[in-house]
């Protein structure tokens, strides 16, 4: 719904909102951003473009002690486990027999679908950001944190670009029912640390449980730390949120140039602003994707958000007046904010 | 350094100088470190106790490179160490995009324009998280024994 302009102007890049099951239905309301004057006035550049146009060639200091993500074998996105694996196939018995149990038993299914949404598509989601091997290529989204903002490629710096856009991710949370939004919180958090464990193990080459346990530690403290820093300036102010990013995301150090922390403080604002324009629904079905760093957000007016709205009000309401829904994809999450 | 490079990094150290100060102490802080490191290359004078005990990065590389094998270092490690110092060279055109980037943070330029509302500053499940939080920071209202334990149990 919300559309983004990827920066060449070539290829007009039209995103917008992915509902994960019903991408078909959602798909034919795009808005250009295009035929939009105010947007155009703007005149705003991605995070990439503003990153890569600072004139500041200060190198980061070069610890050559960093110990590299270099896994003798590579855990899975996810886990070994078939059911989240995306080519299984539930058999048609067990998918019966669950819709059986979820109605016999009355299910909560909002409450359900935390761990599935939050702790395991949503998981990925932040995970895949930051994600980086020393002999592998880098991902999109990986070459800007690590080449472009220069940041170094290490375990620990994954884990705060993880933990920045798990934040991203609580401060929506937060807007739910606070139930369901503690919950879906809940869910992330305790994926991040049990999937962080078994990295330790699988691809940083930690042999002891009581020096995994301290790093487990330590990640916690940084993960409490970041997120109340970045609350504090999230409420405050962009040069708050600056300082916030530059203390956690950059690691406090000095020679950083001002321009990448104005790029991140861009990208983290447009992320939330995307979020804010999302319903409770839309979000807690996972239908939230970050907006990669090199495509601009541009500001809704008044007309696209209210026709945004109005689509996805009526997509839901016809969704929940269906007889034959099933009792699996019931919501009684709001639609309308 | 010449006085125009000079006049771009005092213009940088006023926008710096405009920066909140942090309302919880942490280990390190933004202004601090970048008015530090931008006013040796204003020619201003540094005026924090700190600094001033320190060796600056300057005092650091003369003594590495004041003799062949300073502090007893072979080859090898004063090449590493040598690569591994920061080597920063300042043009007009980089710290006026440094000075232009701290004023569009002291405005708030994306705080305005990519302006959330109440949706996300009050939270729907959780109202008075953010003023709660930040009337902890401020010392105005301290959380007691009772209003914690509550958050505890009940989680807001």
């Amino acid at each position: 719904m919300l559309s983004y302009n990827a920066s060449n102007g070539a290829k007009n890049l039209l995103h917008s909102f992915r509902s994960v099951k019903f991408p078909n239905t959602f798909r034919s309301f795009n808005y250009s951003t295009n035929t939009n004057k105010i947007n155009k006035a703007s005149d705003l550049e991605s995070p990439e473009e503003l990153t890569l146009k600072s004139h500041l060639k200060s190198k980061p200091i070069d610890y050559t002690n960093n110990a590299p993500v270099n896994p003798k074998k590579q855990r899975p996105l996810l886990s070994d486990s078939k059911y989240e694996s995306k080519l299984y196939q539930l058999p048609k018995w067990k998918e019966a027999l669950g819709e059986i149990v979820i109605k016999g038993f009355n299910l909560d299914m909002d409450k359900v679908r935390a761990g599935p949404v939050a702790g395991s598509y949503y998981y990925a989601m932040c995970k895949e950001q930051g994600l980086q091997f020393e002999n592998e290529p880098l991902s999109p989204t990986a070459k800007f944190f690590y080449e472009d903002l220069k940041l170094p490629r290490t375990f620990s710096q994954w884990f705060q670009v993880t933990i920045l856009h798990e934040w991203i991710l609580f401060v929506r949370m937060r807007a739910m029912p606070f139930k369901y939004g503690k919950n879906y919180q809940q869910k992330l958090v305790d994926r991040t640390f049990t999937d962080i464990e078994l990295r330790l193990f699988d691809e940083m080459n930690v042999n002891s449980s009581r020096i995994a346990d301290q790093y487990l530690k330590d990640f916690n403290s940084q993960l409490r730390g970041a997120v109340f820093a970045y609350d504090e300036g999230f409420f405050t102010d962009d040069s708050t949120l600056a300082a916030a990013i530059w203390r956690n995301l950059f690691g406090g150090r000095k020679n950083v140039d001002m321009v990448h922390l104005e790029a991140m403080v861009r990208y983290v604002r447009a992320q939330l602003y995307v979020l804010s324009k999302m319903s409770d629904r839309e979000f807690a079905m996972g239908g939230f994707k970050f907006v990669p760093p090199d495509e601009t957000v541009h500001q809704l007016s008044a007309q696209q958000e209210e026709d945004m709205k109005k689509a996805v009000v009526e997509k839901y309401e016809a969704m929940d007046k269906r007889t034959d829904l099933l009792p699996s994809e019931r919501s009684k999450l709001s639609y309308e904010n | 350094m010449s006085a125009v490079i000079r006049e771009a990094a005092s213009q940088l150290v006023k926008s710096l100088e405009k920066l909140p100060q942090e309302r919880v102490k942490h280990i390190v802080s933004l202004k601090e470190s970048q008015l530090e490191r931008f006013k040796a290359v204003a020619g201003l004078e540094t005026n924090t106790q700190d600094a001033k005990q320190r060796p600056s990065m300057q005092d650091i590389k003369d003594i590495i490179n004041r003799t062949s094998g300073p502090l007893g270092m072979q080859k090898e490690a004063m090449a590493k160490v040598n690569s591994m110092l920061p080597q920063e060279h300042y043009s007009v055109e980089a710290l006026q995009e440094q000075t232009h980037a701290v004023n569009d943070l002291l405005n708030n330029k994306y705080k305005n324009y990519y302006s959330v509302g109440d949706k996300l500053m009050k939270p729907q499940g959780n109202p008075e998280y953010y003023q709660r939080l930040m009337d902890e920071i401020e010392g105005k209202q301290k959380e007691t024994f009772w209003s914690a334990m509550r958050t505890v149990v009940f989680g807001k």
